[in-house]
């Protein structure tokens, strides 16, 4: 039972990253190599403006820390279109995943350079909800997470299927240039499509750091949040929060079961099997992928 | 091939200015210079493949630690002398680039790179399996002998030079006509418009298994200079940056240039002491965060030379050239492409 | 020859000139003139330039490094150079693409859709009266149907958008003769009823010529001929060049043709 919790908390952090790629893809059919580090930077954030004024998380540090990161993180994704992606329009699209490549350099560095490559953790939630006869435990962490994730795709849903401006998304990511025709504006739509996935990737970070240790080398949950969007399908929202919860039930299983250090590989492997048996993901639209 | 006589005298003063280098350089420049050229050729590597071919790979790393791998085996554990080793690394370098081009034939674009990323964890997965067995303690890795003849060793940053010299002009020649030849023109039409090629008589799974073997190749032989430049060889120097560092060379000094990758080459190798000599002259401290400058100096790299100057150094080398060419006359005369 | 109405023309195009890559003139000092409420076609062959000044109009060019170099685009009395393509949509200028025309992951429904707002349900749902086959599939996803029936989707959400000067490219391409006229008589139909001033531009010249009221011919990136429909229609050279109403015959007549093609090309 303990196992489920953990697979289901971790899973939600994954699930949320995945959403965050899936959505810039859905939108520009860019792959954002940054995810992760986008999630750990906003993270370091978090922590940072919650303890600016003591040494304790108090419930107004806490208020101003959600406030900061969220603001800052919406920002952030509108800069990072405005000033990078937007002068990619019309090149094709690897040359996007290579200036997020870069991008995802430049915020690891960041990391050392400004927070020192201080290993933080994010202390909310860490009280016991309930204990198992066995030892294992539930903390309030576990559910908010699960909680938090649930209702970020429940939004995320709505938003595609059932809104107008959602609708636009979906038809912008297939032709930009006949979305702008139809009146569509499309710098407004990027530029949404990438705040929202930054705050995303924040709240994941978040989250994230407040069951383990923030350090340069978290920005590694990048990947798994990506081989979950790739599992799930890159423009599958359904997909990612499916996607999410394999990766994370074979990356706790292996841990357990197997061994520790193979459990670092999962995803890799999850990602060769994918790719070779089914690339578009279990939801993917069946693209082109491309056979010879 | 070189029908401008101006190109010609430029070509001999760059040649006239390398060999010379060693004159008016100490040792620590030297050895920067050799570590660029061992970069060069594992820069033309990627660059047939992604630039030439477009294969976009992130497999770079690994083909390099599998021809440090081999060397420092075959060099440490079997006693073989390195005209020896160093073929048997290229070998086994073509070997794992042909398979890993197998699955790869598949893809294009994202999903070929990805393809590529698992493939690259696979087999740095099997090499720090291996070194842990073999070395003497976990992360101490291989040590590897200098390359000796007769009793000669090659130790001397300027011994290297010359050595890496005459490796890196052989590889830039054989890369150059390469490009040149059919396979080349092959592998431009692949990258371009590959169903085109195809229908057009390319056979399109050989030649991208090609690309791949040379390439390999080529990393490999970096790897396997590189082990005996450094005498040691460790899995960990590796890593996925290490394959997006040999992209970063390609985007910079231009992809699909053989030229460029030796421009990228030297440009990303010097970067990281650049940045340093230019923070040491300011007045404050830096620390440690001065490793995250000099990675945010790569990282702003290749965010500036895509935003701006795609076609990277060799463009604007181009430009340069072209400038003088045509004056005083605006437009160049538009030259049937091959590889650029 | 005179020209069209008397009214000031909807459209203005004064000696466009559009450079391709900073290397290839591709149109050189064409001049049009659409006047409001008439259909006007672009004839000419392959590579006339065609298409590029439906481009150039709803500002597609810069996406694809090609520049207007010269010249004048008036649309009511205000210039277009250098709008952005929605700012130009938006102004009442709106273009059915040559390809990459509809969204094909979306349904029917969604497409047109796609830029309903409020006040544009009346004329979404006109759109199944004109095209009522469109009605039949609403919830089918576009990829799926055939070709005329994505070319009237295609039309079907350019009209959404509530257009003024409705530009058409090439809109017979892959389609069956039959199916070109039925389409072509939906938009006859369209321009009586909402009076909606249209430019298409064709490699089809009758079935062009049908339903225009004017009509100019384009070869290398210019105009070499112009003149209201019906005596485009009947013209010697239009005849023979377009129209493929050549003669029979003997050697001589077909020297003389060839003479005549080396003169004109």
């Amino acid at each position: 039972m303990e196992l489920l919790v953990s697979i289901l908390a971790l899973g939600s952090t994954y699930a949320l990253l995945a959403a965050g790629i899936v959505i810039i893809y859905k939108a520009s059919r860019v792959i954002n190599f940054a995810h992760g580090e986008l999630a750990i930077v906003g993270a370091y954030v978090f922590h940072s403006a919650g303890f600016l004024t003591g040494t304790t998380l108090t419930a107004l540090s806490l208020f101003t820390a959600i406030v900061v990161a969220a603001t800052a993180s919406a920002l952030f994704g509108v800069v990072i279109y405005f000033a990078l992606m937007r002068r990619l329009l019309g090149r094709p699209t690897f040359v996007a995943a290579m200036v997020t490549i870069g991008l995802a350099i430049i915020l690891k560095a960041a990391i050392v350079v400004i927070w020192n490559s201080r290993s933080v953790g994010i202390p909310i939630g860490r009280q016991a909800l309930y204990n198992f006869a066995g030892g294992g435990r539930i903390s309030w962490i576990d559910v908010i997470s699960v909680l938090t994730c649930a209702a970020a795709f429940a939004a995320l849903a709505i938003f595609f299927q059932l809104t107008r401006l959602g609708r636009q998304f979906r038809g912008a990511a297939e032709n930009p240039l006949l979305a702008a025709q139809r009146q569509v504006n499309i710098n407004l739509i990027l530029a949404i499509a990438w705040s929202v996935a930054v705050f995303s990737a924040a709240l994941a970070g978040v989250l994230f750091g407040s069951r383990s240790m923030l350090s340069p080398q978290s920005t590694i949950i990048g990947l798994s949040g990506l081989t979950a969007a790739l599992v799930g399908g890159l423009d599958s929202l359904r997909g990612a929060a499916i996607g999410g919860l394999l990766v994370a039930a074979a990356t706790y299983l292996t841990a357990r079961l197997i061994s520790p250090t193979l459990a670092e590989t999962v995803p890799f492997l999850i990602l060769l099997i994918v790719m070779s048996w089914r690339p578009w993901g279990l939801f993917g639209t069946v693209e082109e992928i491309n056979r010879v | 091939m070189l029908p401008e006589p101006y190109q010609r005298a430029v070509i001999a003063i760059v040649v006239a200015v390398v060999l010379c280098l060693p004159v008016f350089s100490g040792d620590y420049f030297l050895h920067l210079m050799n570590l660029s050229l061992i970069a060069v050729i594992g820069a033309i590597g990627i660059n047939l493949l992604t630039g030439y071919c477009g294969q976009l790979s992130l497999g770079q790393a690994s083909f390099m630690a599998i021809g440090a791998f081999s060397t420092a085996i075959l060099a440490q554990r079997y006693g073989m002398p390195f005209f020896v080793a160093i073929p048997a690394s290229c070998c086994a370098g073509a070997a794992v680039g042909f398979l890993v081009g197998l699955p790869a034939l598949r893809f294009r674009g994202i999903y070929l790179a990805i393809t590529t990323l698992a493939m690259h964890y696979a087999i740095i997965y099997v090499l720090t399996n291996y070194q842990a067995i073999v070395g003497p303690s976990a992360s101490a890795g291989i040590t590897v002998p200098p390359p000796s003849i007769e009793g000669f060793k090659l130790t001397s940053e300027r011994g290297w030079y010359y050595a890496l010299l005459i490796a890196a002009a052989a590889v830039l020649m054989f890369s150059l006509n390469l490009a040149r030849s059919y396979i080349g023109r092959a592998w431009v039409a692949i990258r371009d418009r590959d169903i085109a090629a195809e229908t057009a008589g390319v056979n399109v799974p050989r030649y991208k298994l090609l690309a791949f073997t040379i390439s390999a190749a080529l990393a490999a032989l970096a790897g396997s200079l590189g082990a005996y430049f450094t005498t040691v060889v460790t899995v960990e120097e590796y890593t996925l940056e290490l394959a997006i560092i040999y992209l970063a060379m390609i985007i910079v000094g231009g992809m699909g240039s053989v030229v460029g990758s030796v421009f990228g080459a030297v440009f990303i190798t010097l970067l990281p002491f650049a940045v340093q000599r230019a923070f040491d002259a300011l007045p404050w401290h830096f620390g440690t965060g001065i490793f995250g400058v000099q990675e945010a100096a790569i990282g702003a790299a290749i965010i500036g030379f895509l935003l701006l100057e795609p076609d990277g150094l060799i463009e604007i080398y181009r430009r340069i050239a072209t400038y003088f060419e045509r004056w005083p006359f605006r437009y160049r005369e538009i030259k049937p492409s091959g590889a650029r | 020859m005179s020209e069209a109405a008397s009214a000031a023309p909807l459209l203005n195009v004064r000696q466009l000139e559009v450079v391709y890559h900073d290397v290839a003139t591709a149109i050189q000092g064409v001049s049009i003139e659409v006047a409001p409420g008439s259909i006007v076609a672009m004839i000419g062959s392959n590579g006339a330039g065609k298409t590029t000044t439906l481009r150039a109009v709803s500002g597609f060019l810069p996406a694809e490094d090609v520049a207007v170099t010269d010249g004048e685009i008036l649309f009511a009395g205000q210039s277009l150079r250098g709008l952005l393509p929605h700012q130009i949509s938006r102004r009442g200028v709106v273009l059915v693409p040559e390809r990459e025309k509809l969204f094909h992951t979306l349904t029917v429904r969604e497409n047109l859709d796609f830029s309903v707002t409020s006040r544009r349900y009346a004329i979404r749902n006109s759109v199944f009266d004109y095209f009522p086959r469109l009605a039949e599939r609403q919830k089918q996803v576009a990829g799926y149907l055939s070709g005329g029936e994505k070319q009237m989707l295609a039309i079907g959400m350019a009209l959404v958008c509530e257009p003024k000067l409705l530009l058409i490219d090439e809109l017979s391409l892959g389609l069956a003769p039959i199916v070109t006229n039925e389409i072509m008589e939906i938009l006859r139909t369209i321009n009586q009823s909402l009076g909606l001033t249209m430019l298409i531009v064709e490699q089809n010249v009758a079935a062009a010529l049908r339903i225009a009221s004017f009509g100019y011919v384009l070869e290398n990136g210019r105009v070499v001929f112009k003149g209201e429909a019906d005596r485009l229609l009947s013209h010697q050279d239009m005849r023979e060049f377009y129209l493929g109403d050549g003669r029979t015959g003997s050697y001589r007549n077909i020297r003389q043709y060839t003479r005549k093609r080396r003169w004109w090309g």
